[in-house]
C-alpha cells in the first residue's frame, strides 16, 4: 500500500459549507500538482445540513489509485493526518457521525499530528475549551476572523488559501507551498491570494500539547439502545410535560421549566449565547414565546432564563426583546459552562451584574457581527478588516 | 339554513382564543430536542401549533424538514402523539386518522371525546405533491381536521430545491442564476390559501398566518380546530438556511413579508373574508406598503437581482393589491364581462 493522507475540516454547517467544500477540493487539486490522486466529500451524517451544526468535510489523497480506493472504503476516515477547525467555538466539541453524542474536536487526529484552528485567541485560551486527550498533538493557530457566509453568497476573505498555505507547512508530505501557489495561479488567478497563502505558510508555528492537557469536561454522551431494546412499531417515547421548579435561595416553587429531550442536546450548534440582564427585564414573555427551541425556563419570579443545554444561539430573543439592554448575544468562546444565569443572579445579584457588564463589553455590536447574510454589500465591507487581521498574523 | 341529515358532524373542543401573550399557557407539546437550524421558523410554528392545540391532539407530519429534523436519532421534541406520513399524503393521513378515531369511539374502543387531528406538510408536500390528497380531504364535511402548511418556499430538507411556492427569480439548487440567464425561476408563487378556500366550499375555515405574529397564529389554529370540518392554514416561515440570511433576522423577515404586501394575513370563516394585522391596515389605507426591496435585499437568495428584477417584483406585488378582485388574495380582474 502506498502513502495515504486524510485531512478533515470541521466547520459550522451552512455558514461555512462553501468554504469547507472549497478547502477540501483545493487540497486535492494542490496535491494533484505533485502527481497525487484524491477525492473530497462532505459527511453524509450531517445531511440535511443545518445552520451552525458542527459538520465535517474530508479530503483523501494517495500516491496511487489502489491506495485511494482503500482509503475511500469507509464512510468517514477513522484517523486523520490533519484537522482544520474553521471556527474556534467548535473547540467545545463536534457531533459524531449520525448522533451518539459529542466528540472532542481532535477525535480522529493521529497521535503527534497537527490541529489547525482559525482564531483570534492564543493557545492557553483555546485549551480551556479543547478537550484533553491521552496522546500528545500539535496545536497551530491561524490568526483570523471566523469566516461565516451562507448557502448562496460566499464571503471571499482568503480563508481558503490561508488554510492551504498552513497545510503546506504542517504536512509537507501532502504538498509543498509551490504546489499550492501553482494551484492558486492556475485556478484562482489571484496575486493577492498568492500573498495570503505564502504569509500563512511563512508564519505557521505550532505549540506542543502534551497528553492530558486541556479541558477536563466529560463530553455529552448517552447509551444507544440495541435492537432488542427498541419499542414495537418503530416508535419512540415522546417528551413528558414540564412543570414549576424551586428558587435556589428562597426554595419557593413556581414558574415553568419545559421538559426537554434528554438524548439530543443542541448546544454544540451555538457560536454565540444570549446573556440576560434580569434587572432590566420587564417579563414581557416575548423571548420565550418566539424561541423556536423552547429554550427559556420561566423562573419562579417570572423571569425568562435561557436554558443553555438546549439554546442553539440564533439570536431571535435579542431581536424581539423590547428592552434595549436586556438580552445580548455574546461570543460563545467567553463561556466554559452551561449553568443557569438566573441562579447566579439569584445567589449574588451584584456579582452577577458585574460579570454581566464585563461579559457584554466583549460582545460585538449586532451590526458588526458576522453570522450570515444581513444585507447586500456587507461581505465586501467586512473583507478588508479580515485581510488586515490575517496580514498582522 | 337547512342542514343535511346525511352529513354527520361531531363536536369539536371549542378552544377559546388566548386573550394576550401573558395569558398563553406555559405547557409545551413541542419542546426542545429537534435538529433544526438556528432560527428555524418552521420549528417555531410547530411549537405554536402544538401549544395552541393542547394535549388532546394527534399530529401527522409528511416528509420534509419537520419530519427529518424532528425524528432522526431520538431527537424528538413532540409531547403529543406524532406520526410520519408520506410526502404527498398529509390530506389522506388527516382524513384517515379522523375516520379511525370515529370508528374506535363508536365501537367503544376509546373514550368518545373530541380529539384534534392536525396534519402538517411543507410547501413541497402541500402545494406540490400533496395537493390532490388535500383537495380530496377538503371536500369531506364530516370530519374535523386541520391541515397546516408550513411554507419555507423550497424543498428545504433536501438542500433547497425549487417548489411551487418558491418566489419569482429566487436562487435555489434548481434555479442557480447564470451569466446568460439571471432569472431561472419564472414562476409566480402558488396562491395556496385562496385555492383551498375558493375551490372547496365545504371548508369553513382557511387562514394565512406568520410566526412573527405568534398570538394571532395560535388563535388561528384554535379557531380552525373549533370551527370544525376540514380546515386549512398556510403559514409563511422564513428559512435562514435556504433564504440565506443571519438567523437573527428570522422574525424581522416574517414581519417584512407582511408589511411589504408580499404575504397578506387573512382568515376566511364560512365564506367571510377578514384581513387582520398590518394587512388590514394596508387595505384600509392606514399603512403604506413598504417597498419589496427592503425584504429582498436582506436575503442572499435574491443577491443576484438587479434593479430591473426588483422593479418587476414590485410591479407584480402592486398588481395584486391594485388590480385583483380581492386585494392580495383573488387574482381575478375587477371588471366582470357579462353578456
Amino acid at each position: 500500500m502506498g502513502q495515504l493522507f486524510a485531512v478533515e475540516v470541521v466547520y459550522r454547517g451552512v455558514f461555512q459549507k462553501t468554504l469547507a467544500k472549497n478547502i477540501t477540493r483545493d487540497i486535492v487539486l494542490a496535491a494533484h500538482n505533485e502527481g497525487k490522486l484524491g477525492i473530497s466529500f462532505g459527511r453524509y451524517g450531517d445531511a440535511p445540513e443545518r445552520n451552525g451544526i458542527p459538520a465535517k468535510s474530508f479530503a483523501i489523497v494517495a500516491n496511487d489509485e489502489q491506495t485511494l480506493e482503500e482509503g475511500m472504503a469507509q464512510y468517514e476516515p477513522k484517523h486523520v493526518d490533519l484537522t482544520v477547525v474553521l471556527d474556534d467555538t467548535l473547540s467545545k466539541g463536534a457531533e459524531s457521525w449520525a448522533w451518539y453524542g459529542l466528540q472532542p474536536v481532535h477525535h480522529a487526529l493521529k497521535p503527534g499530528a497537527t490541529l489547525i484552528v482559525i482564531s483570534q485567541e492564543d493557545a492557553p485560551a483555546l485549551l480551556k475549551n479543547i478537550h484533553r486527550r491521552d496522546k500528545a498533538y500539535k496545536l497551530a493557530i491561524l490568526k483570523g476572523i471566523t469566516s461565516f457566509s451562507g448557502m448562496w453568497v460566499f464571503k471571499d476573505d482568503h480563508t481558503d488559501v490561508r488554510v492551504l498555505g498552513a497545510i503546506a507547512s504542517a504536512l509537507p508530505q501532502l504538498f509543498s507551498l509551490n504546489s499550492v501557489l501553482q494551484f492558486i495561479n492556475e485556478k484562482l488567478k489571484s496575486e493577492l491570494k498568492v500573498i495570503s497563502a505564502r504569509n500563512a505558510f511563512d508564519r505557521f508555528s505550532t505549540v506542543d500539547v502534551p497528553a492530558g492537557q486541556g479541558n477536563p469536561e466529560e463530553l455529552f454522551k448517552f447509551e444507544l439502545p440495541g435492537w432488542d431494546h427498541m419499542r414495537d412499531g418503530v416508535s419512540i417515547k415522546g417528551q413528558p410535560q414540564g412543570g414549576p421548579y424551586a428558587d435556589p435561595v428562597t426554595g419557593e416553587v413556581g414558574g415553568f421549566r419545559p421538559a426537554r429531550n434528554e438524548l439530543f442536546k443542541k448546544y454544540s450548534t451555538r457560536s454565540m449565547r444570549p446573556v440576560v440582564n434580569f434587572s432590566t427585564c420587564t417579563k414581557c414573555t416575548l423571548c420565550g414565546l418566539n424561541c423556536p427551541d423552547a429554550s427559556f425556563d420561566i423562573t419562579p419570579d417570572g423571569h425568562y432564563d435561557a436554558n443553555l443545554e438546549s439554546c442553539c444561539g440564533c439570536g431571535i430573543c435579542e431581536e424581539v426583546c423590547p428592552v434595549k439592554e436586556c438580552v445580548t448575544m455574546v461570543n460563545e468562546s467567553e463561556f466554559h459552562d452551561n449553568k443557569s444565569q438566573w441562579e447566579a443572579f439569584r445567589k449574588d445579584k451584584d456579582a452577577y451584574l458585574n460579570w454581566l457588564e464585563t461579559t457584554i463589553a466583549k460582545a460585538s455590536p449586532i451590526e458588526k457581527r458576522s453570522h450570515g447574510f444581513r444585507y447586500r454589500g456587507q461581505y465586501q465591507e467586512q473583507v478588508p478588516e479580515a485581510l488586515e487581521v490575517a496580514r498582522k498574523g | 339554513m337547512t342542514t343535511s341529515t346525511f352529513v354527520d358532524e361531531k363536536p369539536t373542543q371549542n378552544l377559546e382564543p388566548f386573550k394576550g401573550v401573558k395569558k398563553v399557557p406555559h405547557e409545551e407539546y413541542y419542546t426542545s430536542g429537534h435538529r433544526t437550524c438556528q432560527g428555524c421558523e418552521s420549528a417555531q410554528i410547530m411549537k405554536l401549533m402544538a401549544k395552541a392545540a393542547g394535549p388532546r391532539t394527534i399530529v401527522l407530519g409528511s416528509t420534509g424538514c419537520m419530519y427529518v429534523a424532528n425524528t432522526s436519532y431520538y431527537s424528538t421534541p413532540w409531547g403529543v402523539p406524532w406520526m410520519h406520513t408520506q410526502l404527498g399524503s398529509s390530506g389522506s393521513a388527516a382524513l384517515g386518522a379522523a375516520a379511525a378515531f370515529r370508528v374506535q369511539m363508536r365501537k367503544g374502543a376509546m373514550k368518545d371525546e373530541p380529539i384534534n387531528v392536525i396534519a402538517f406538510c411543507g410547501d413541497g408536500g402541500g402545494a406540490d405533491m400533496g395537493l390532490g390528497a388535500i383537495s380530496a380531504t377538503m371536500c369531506h364535511p364530516d370530519y374535523n381536521l386541520l391541515i397546516l402548511m408550513y411554507d419555507n418556499e423550497s424543498y428545504a430538507n433536501t438542500d433547497i430545491q425549487i417548489s411551487g411556492a418558491s418566489p419569482y427569480g429566487v436562487n435555489t439548487s434548481f434555479s442557480t442564476p447564470g451569466k446568460v440567464k439571471r432569472i431561472m425561476n419564472h414562476r409566480w408563487k402558488k396562491n395556496m390559501a385562496p385555492l383551498i378556500a375558493v375551490g372547496h366550499p365545504t371548508v369553513k375555515y382557511v387562514s394565512t398566518i406568520s410566526t412573527s405574529y405568534p398570538l394571532q397564529a395560535m388563535n388561528s389554529v384554535r379557531k380552525a380546530l373549533s370551527v370544525g370540518g376540514p380546515t386549512f392554514i398556510h403559514c409563511l416561515n422564513p428559512c435562514p438556511k435556504g433564504w440565506d440570511f443571519d438567523p437573527v433576522l428570522s422574525f424581522q423577515l416574517g414581519e417584512l413579508a407582511v408589511n411589504t404586501g408580499i404575504f397578506p394575513l387573512y382568515e376566511i370563516e364560512n365564506g367571510k373574508l377578514k384581513m387582520y394585522g398590518k394587512s388590514k391596515d394596508i387595505v384600509n389605507g392606514r399603512f403604506k406598503r413598504l417597498p419589496v426591496r427592503d425584504y429582498l435585499l436582506k436575503q442572499g437568495r435574491f443577491a443576484h437581482f438587479i434593479e430591473e428584477d426588483i422593479e418587476y417584483f414590485q410591479s407584480k406585488i402592486d398588481e395584486t393589491w391594485d388590480k385583483w378582485l380581492v386585494p392580495g388574495i383573488i387574482p381575478l380582474q375587477k371588471d366582470v364581462e357579462a353578456e
